[in-house]
């Protein structure tokens, strides 16, 4: 590991000197952005050499712990949800039940939005993992108007389950 | 001379051609000191493109396919696929509904379960009870982790059989009640 490491600095230690030898690199080209490394099994390819920094993500809380602790909460909050929904029927309490089907459907999203981002991640699918991304959203928002239907014009998402099992 | 590469002398008359005595004489040099390869001229801002290109087509071993099956990974998937499965199920018919409310209302699929045979019906109550349990007893063992607890070895295991232990009864409880 340490060799192929000495024999990448080794290789772009004269690139970086060739590279001097001609021009001074362009301040334009001094942070890295995403064009400047493609992702391929066993690392990014780097232009540029291994002194530029590498990029990460601005900080912001909402992509962060508040996404986090949002995301904990709800799950958390799932377990008293469906125990009482269950408890009680959904036909008496509709806005538990709503409640329930709004609940399961953010965790569910959250779920799906985790396996796209470790899977399709934007920086080694550049195209077809925000693609993904934004269907997930529209499929989402119809999920979500497809629970409002159901919860109103039908029995509900326990009451139907309820039934359903002692059919 | 094409025919001398094919027999394999080309390298006996080229080292010929080359030698003091021949080398000044223009047909013969001519004729044997060539070699029929193409080069091309490349600059060395060429270097890292034919690198990137080598990197492209390396091969990568074996890393996923040979981890050891252990507790902590393949109940981590699990919970993945079971939270993903139930997902799809409430995706797909909510949207189901939304497209053609007629054929997916709840009379309809009360009347289409209780048509199915009982062996047909614990086994689906079954599929459905075991990833239900299992994500969730396993996503309190994940809230666990997030508060600090079960962090070590022992705490991972001891906690994971118990959320395996859990969904077994569980599911039995479920499938009862």
């Amino acid at each position: 590991m340490s060799s192929t490491l000495v024999a990448r600095a080794a290789f772009n230690r004269n690139v970086a000197t060739a590279l001097a030898r001609r021009s001074l690199r362009p301040l334009a080209l001094q942070a890295r952005g995403a064009a400047d490394s493609a992702y391929v099994p066993g690392g990014p390819i780097y232009r540029g050499t291994v002194n530029d920094p590498t990029p990460f993500p601005p900080p912001s809380k909402t992509h962060g712990s508040y996404h986090w602790a949002f995301e904990r909460l709800l799950s958390a909050g799932l377990v008293p949800l469906t125990v009482a929904a269950f408890a009680t029927s959904g036909t008496s309490y509709p806005i538990l039940d709503g409640l329930l089907g709004v609940s399961l459907v953010m965790h569910s999203h959250i779920g799906f939005d985790s396996v796209v981002v470790d899977y399709l991640h934007p920086r080694k699918f550049p195209v077809l993992g925000p693609i993904v991304k934004w269907a997930l959203r529209a499929t989402t928002v119809g999920v979500l108007v497809g629970v409002y239907q159901f919860n109103t014009n039908d029995i509900g998402l326990t009451e139907l389950i309820v039934k359903a099992w002692h059919a | 001379m094409y025919s001398t590469r094919a027999v394999g002398l080309a390298p006996a008359f080229r080292q010929a051609a080359l030698r003091p005595r021949n080398a000044r004489n223009p047909a013969i040099r001519a004729l044997f000191a060539k070699r029929f390869i193409q080069t091309e001229s490349l600059p060395p801002s060429a270097e890292i493109q034919i690198l990137n290109q080598q990197r492209l087509r390396r091969p990568s071993s074996p890393h996923f396919t040979i981890y050891q099956p252990q507790l902590t990974w393949i109940g981590s998937i699990a919970n993945r696929i079971t939270g993903a499965g139930l997902s799809v199920l409430l995706y797909g018919y909510a949207l189901a509904y939304l497209v053609a409310p007629g054929t997916f209302d709840s009379t309809h699929v009360v009347e289409f379960v209780a048509g199915l045979p009982e062996a047909v019906k614990y086994a689906g109550k079954a599929i459905l009870a075991a990833p239900f349990a299992y994500h969730s007893l396993n996503g309190l063992r994940h809230l666990g982790w997030d508060m600090g607890k079960f962090l070590t070895l022992r705490g991972a295991y001891a906690s994971g059989y118990a959320v395996l232990a859990g969904t077994a009864i569980s599911t039995v409880i479920l499938l009862f009640i």
